[in-house]
């Protein structure tokens, strides 16, 4: 995995089609808020079904909470906006079928000649783009749990909200 | 910033920044957009900002709006759904929903620059007040980026869903 995905190092602001195919870019997309960036190989990977279910479970906590989601792959738009409603998940999805991204970002997952995917990841981010967490999943039980996410969606929230401690009157 | 506002109007008014006829011939009337920090006038409703584009081109719109005098608070579990439906479903080029007050959801607006108003058969928000669906003229809607997700929240309590950061967000 890149050496520079690690806690403390700024991801570039790359820009990349949503499943709806418009332009985005990665620091619009965080606005002012806590982010998962989360790359995964494709619709087709059992294993990144399996890590969607958990996700669209901690999704309904995360609407509420002032946090976002995004994942990326190298699926065509297309794909990516049939496999998102499939799942129902109600987060952006992006896509990279041109590959520059994963190769700028050093993710490729070199052991797959067929799909040329991303290396599963999963990043936190605080809304400037700097990595809070980076959990490698290129086997399963890399990827970060719900209760990980939540424990680093809270930390990061506690520094960016300056009325984390309820204002006295 | 100050809070943006549409309301129904016979002419365009004074001091709006935007405005557009309704109807094939502008025989509904118009819509028209402020920038002000109060109610520019009586039954104006504030709307997601990034809606608003003078340079906008014709667009169709399900317009909703709730009955004069009804309303459901913002958190009403009902219009969650409506959000999350929209969220969920395909894209639409406008979306915004309409607030008074800090808390009352009033209706919305979801609108495609096609020629067909096909992609708008299915709003969720009609579920809630009812809808008619119009012809808008150009100089009024732009484009709103697709919400980003799973985001149902306002940010701040007198604002309009899916405007998408607090102001003092840190950069």
């Amino acid at each position: 995995m890149n050496a520079d995905l690690v806690p403390g190092r700024h991801l570039p602001d790359f820009r990349l089609p949503d499943h709806v195919g418009n332009q985005r870019s990665l620091s619009d997309l965080a606005g002012g808020d806590p982010m998962l960036l989360h790359f995964y190989r494709g619709w087709w990977c059992p294993k990144e079904q399996a890590y969607f279910r958990k996700l669209l479970q901690l999704q309904d906590e995360a609407e509420v909470a002032y946090t976002r989601f995004v994942s990326v792959s190298v699926d065509t738009a297309e794909e990516s906006a049939a496999f998102r409603a499939g799942l129902g998940a109600r987060w952006t999805f992006l896509s990279d079928h041109e590959r520059r991204c994963v190769h700028e970002l050093g993710l490729l997952e070199t052991t797959d000649r067929s799909h040329n995917p991303f290396v599963p990841t999963v990043l936190v981010l605080e809304p400037d783009l700097r990595i809070h967490a980076a959990f490698n999943g290129y086997w399963f039980w890399g990827r970060p749990t719900n209760e990980e996410l939540r424990q680093a969606f809270r930390t990061i929230t506690r520094s960016i909200r300056s009325d984390w401690e309820v204002p006295a009157r | 910033m100050s809070p943006c506002w549409v309301a129904r109007c016979s002419t365009r008014p004074r001091g709006a920044i935007a405005s557009a006829t309704l109807g094939d011939d502008g025989s509904d009337g118009m819509l028209a957009a402020w920038q002000a920090d109060d109610e520019p006038q009586p039954g104006a409703v504030k709307i997601d900002p990034r809606c608003i584009d003078a340079d906008g081109d014709a667009a169709w719109a399900s317009l909703v709006l709730a009955p004069r005098g009804t309303w459901l608070l913002f958190d009403d579990v009902a219009v969650s759904h409506a959000i999350r439906s929209v969220l969920a479903g395909p894209p639409v080029d406008v979306v915004s929903t309409f607030v008074t007050g800090d808390d009352r959801f009033v209706g919305a607006i979801t609108a495609v620059h096609d020629d067909e108003p096909t992609r708008l058969r299915d709003d969720p928000f009609a579920a809630i007040f009812p809808t008619c669906l119009v012809r808008v003229g150009p100089g009024l809607l732009g484009r709103t980026p697709t919400p980003v997700g799973p985001m149902t929240q306002r940010y701040g309590a007198a604002n309009p869903w899916p405007w998408d950061r607090f102001p003092e967000a840190r950069a």
